[in-house]
């Protein structure tokens, strides 16, 4: 459905997307996991027509961006961040108005609006002007529009930002309804459970650049059995490095002043270790070990930490 | 709200201007240079060029005799005057002999509305003097028997009087007493389409109108940067909709809505004050071809915008500047030649020029041009904004 190759573009002189490539099958939850910064919407932009690539090509159901845009717009869903809809209309006339500018009949729109309000528990509050909702209900309307149509491709940038649980739930359940009925969704998100939990495949994405791709336990086999150990006090860099130079079996993710990232295997390094350490006279102030999981991956991939 | 209130402010206004101009007061209005070359030279074409410069029309009009018609051409190619009238050689013998006769009035084109005053005190003057042509014909015979044998004998005065004096009578409860206060001379001149006046309201109206349609398109244009601002904008970019058929929805409204509020405006313009708008054809595709050039004009200001408190100083200070240059806050004629030379640049000067030649029932195709211009223009700065725009909201869409 969409495929992505050599995508790169930059803003004066920082490169947002820097040569990605890749592509997601028809139904498939694409993930697209990263801090902020690290060109997850700009690439998005860029797949919506926004953003113009500075090169590489975007295809979309075997249509070429660039000469086709108004034909893959029809086929397109976009749920931006921001809240994107009028305020002072309801629900209703606000699902109307983006329904019927993508090309919905009166009684099929009057169909989905029923359904959809019903799917997120707003049949209630139907009248009601948006800015009278809460926050999480008008992130499940944002949804909604983007939904409507019931588009081939739909591209969600970080649609759960700052809701409740419930109302992410709610629109995980929506998400995975539409990728059933066949949609093919690309998500951002800087959130690990959430791209554990909602994706089929995941991109981990930083400083504009693919740093891994592939299933969860695909990803997950990138730290292997080692632990992630990440030690946090006052730190000199050179003596560090010096003393990991002993420990054959660890691998030096990242050293700062602050932070040190290292993959081992913790139950049998991380005694002698510490032990190396004390007797350097390293002030460690905490000390977390991160079983194989996507924050492990993600560590270890950007030795930093990916906090939502 | 803010459109209604923006078509409220011209009407009150031209009810204020209205109040304060509207009583005579003509001192306040700028005075009418004509100029006059007599070819003729005769008694009669000498009460032609005096009639416009007696009691209440001298407060308006300043006469200046010329020698000759180059002489007066000169002066009214620089400026120096806003008509040239020129009264042919036996002006005064063809009225005497009964035969129709002719003035010719050159109006300055590069004023506004006072050329247009001049020609229609000429216009007036000349047809009064034709009406006192047909009730005094029988004694404009003894006039002329006066003229050609060069001597005024008492007795023929003094019968020609009783008799003069006897018609009047007659005819006072009629005519008195506008007429007879002005002249006793008579004038016949070509038959012409019957014009009509302006009034300090029908001149107010249209200018304050213009003015106020370019700050109501401008609330219909603002609503660009909310949808910018609120990222309705960017969900419109990326659904169906192109931003060229966006833009362009906005241009075609904002002419609508334009539309709406000039005729809603003209309507009470007649029901509140009188005024006479003119032939219903021209004022339709006046006020068309106007909004046409408005919506261009204010589209093409936001393709340099880029906020809401930007379009709020940017826009109020070029709306007001131009609507002073252009006759909007008042008669171009006041300002000097190379202002009003500036004030062709405007828009307000083509459209208050417009009303005021449908006012004066000016034939259709001088309106034309003027039309084919207002139009040409709108659509031109249209296209531009239509590229301009999407260039400038296409940047600013993501943050």
């Amino acid at each position: 459905m969409l495929n992505i190759s050599h995508l790169s573009k930059t803003f004066d002189t920082l490169k947002a997307v820097d040569d990605i490539s890749f592509a997601i099958g028809d139904g498939e939850i694409f993930g697209f996991l990263g801090p902020n910064g690290a060109g997850k919407t700009t690439t998005i932009s860029m797949i919506a027509g926004l953003l113009k690539p500075d090169s590489g090509k975007i295809q979309v159901d075997n249509m070429d961006l660039k000469s086709d845009i108004q034909k893959i717009k029809k086929i397109m869903g976009v749920v931006p961040q921001e809240m994107a809809f009028y305020e002072e209309l309801s629900a209703k006339e606000n699902l109307f108005f983006w329904g019927k500018l993508q090309g919905l009949g009166r009684n099929i729109l009057s169909e989905r609006t029923t359904y959809y309000l019903d799917k997120t528990g707003l049949t209630g509050r139907a009248n009601e002007p948006l800015k009278k909702y809460s926050g999480g209900m008008k992130r499940r309307i944002n949804l909604i529009i983007g939904l409507i149509h019931q588009p081939k491709l739909l591209l969600l940038d970080e649609p759960t930002i700052g809701i409740d649980v419930q109302t992410k739930l709610n629109i995980y359940e929506l998400i995975r309804e539409a990728s059933e009925k066949g949609t093919t969704i690309l998500y951002t998100t800087h959130n690990l459970k959430e791209a554990e939990e909602l994706c089929h495949r995941i991109a981990i994405i930083d400083n504009g650049k693919i740093l891994a791709l592939g299933t969860l336990e695909e990803l997950i086999q990138i730290v292997g059995e080692k632990d992630i150990v990440l030690f946090t006090g006052n730190f000199k860099t050179d003596l560090v490095s010096q003393i990991m130079l002993e420990f054959k079996d660890s691998e030096v993710l990242s050293i700062s002043e602050e932070k040190i990232v290292l993959s081992v295997e913790a139950s049998k390094n991380i005694p002698v270790i510490l032990e190396a350490f004390f007797k350097a006279g390293l002030a460690i102030e905490d000390i977390s070990i991160k079983q194989p999981n996507l924050e492990s991956v993600f560590l270890k991939l950007t030795g930093k930490e990916l906090r939502e | 709200m803010v459109i209604l209130g923006f078509m409220l402010i011209p009407l009150v206004f031209t009810f204020i201007f209205g109040i304060v101009f509207g009583g005579q007061d003509e001192e306040t209005l700028p005075r009418i240079t004509l100029l006059t070359v007599d070819n003729d030279k005769s008694l009669i074409s000498n009460f032609l060029s005096t009639a416009m410069s007696q009691g209440e029309l001298k407060k308006m009009i300043e006469l200046k005799p010329m020698e000759t018609e180059e002489e007066g051409r000169q002066l009214l190619s620089k400026g120096k005057a806003s008509a040239l009238l020129l009264v042919p050689k036996n002006f005064g013998k063809d009225i005497l002999d009964g035969k129709k006769a002719e003035v010719l009035l050159l109006k300055n084109p590069s004023e506004q509305f006072l050329p247009l005053i001049a020609e229609e005190i000429t216009d007036t003057t000349t047809l009064i003097l034709s009406s006192l042509l047909s009730v005094f014909s029988e004694e404009v015979d003894t006039i002329r028997g006066f003229i050609e044998m060069n001597k005024l004998p008492d007795t023929d005065i003094s019968a020609f009087s009783v008799q003069v004096k006897n018609r009047i009578e007659s005819i006072s409860k009629y005519v008195f007493p506008p007429v007879i206060s002005l002249q006793q001379e008579t004038i016949t001149e070509e038959g012409k389409e019957e014009t009509g006046m302006i009034s300090v309201h029908g001149y107010i109206l249209p200018a304050m109108a213009i003015m106020f349609l370019m700050f109501i398109c401008n609330v219909v244009f603002s609503d660009i940067l909310i949808e910018k601002e609120t990222k309705t904008l960017l969900r419109l970019n990326v659904s169906r909709m192109s931003m060229t058929e966006f833009i362009w929805s906005k241009i075609v409204t904002s002419a609508l809505i334009g539309m709406l509020c000039t005729f809603f405006l003209m309507g009470l313009g007649v029901a509140l004050f009188s005024i006479n708008w003119g032939n219903l054809f021209s004022i339709f595709l006046i006020v068309l071809c106007l909004n046409i050039l408005v919506a261009g004009f204010i589209a093409f200001l936001y393709s340099f915008i880029k906020t809401e408190s930007q379009a709020g100083a940017v826009l109020s200070s070029v709306i007001l500047i131009m609507s002073l240059l252009g006759g909007s806050m008042m008669p171009v004629d006041n300002f000097p030649s190379f202002i009003q030379q500036i004030s062709k640049l405007t828009l307000n000067y083509w459209g208050l020029k417009a009303f005021l030649m449908a006012q004066m029932n000016e034939s259709f195709s001088k309106l034309l041009p003027i039309l084919i211009g207002m139009v040409l223009a709108g659509v031109l700065l249209s296209f531009a904004s239509s590229y301009f725009i999407q260039n400038n909201l296409k940047r600013g869409l993501l943050k």
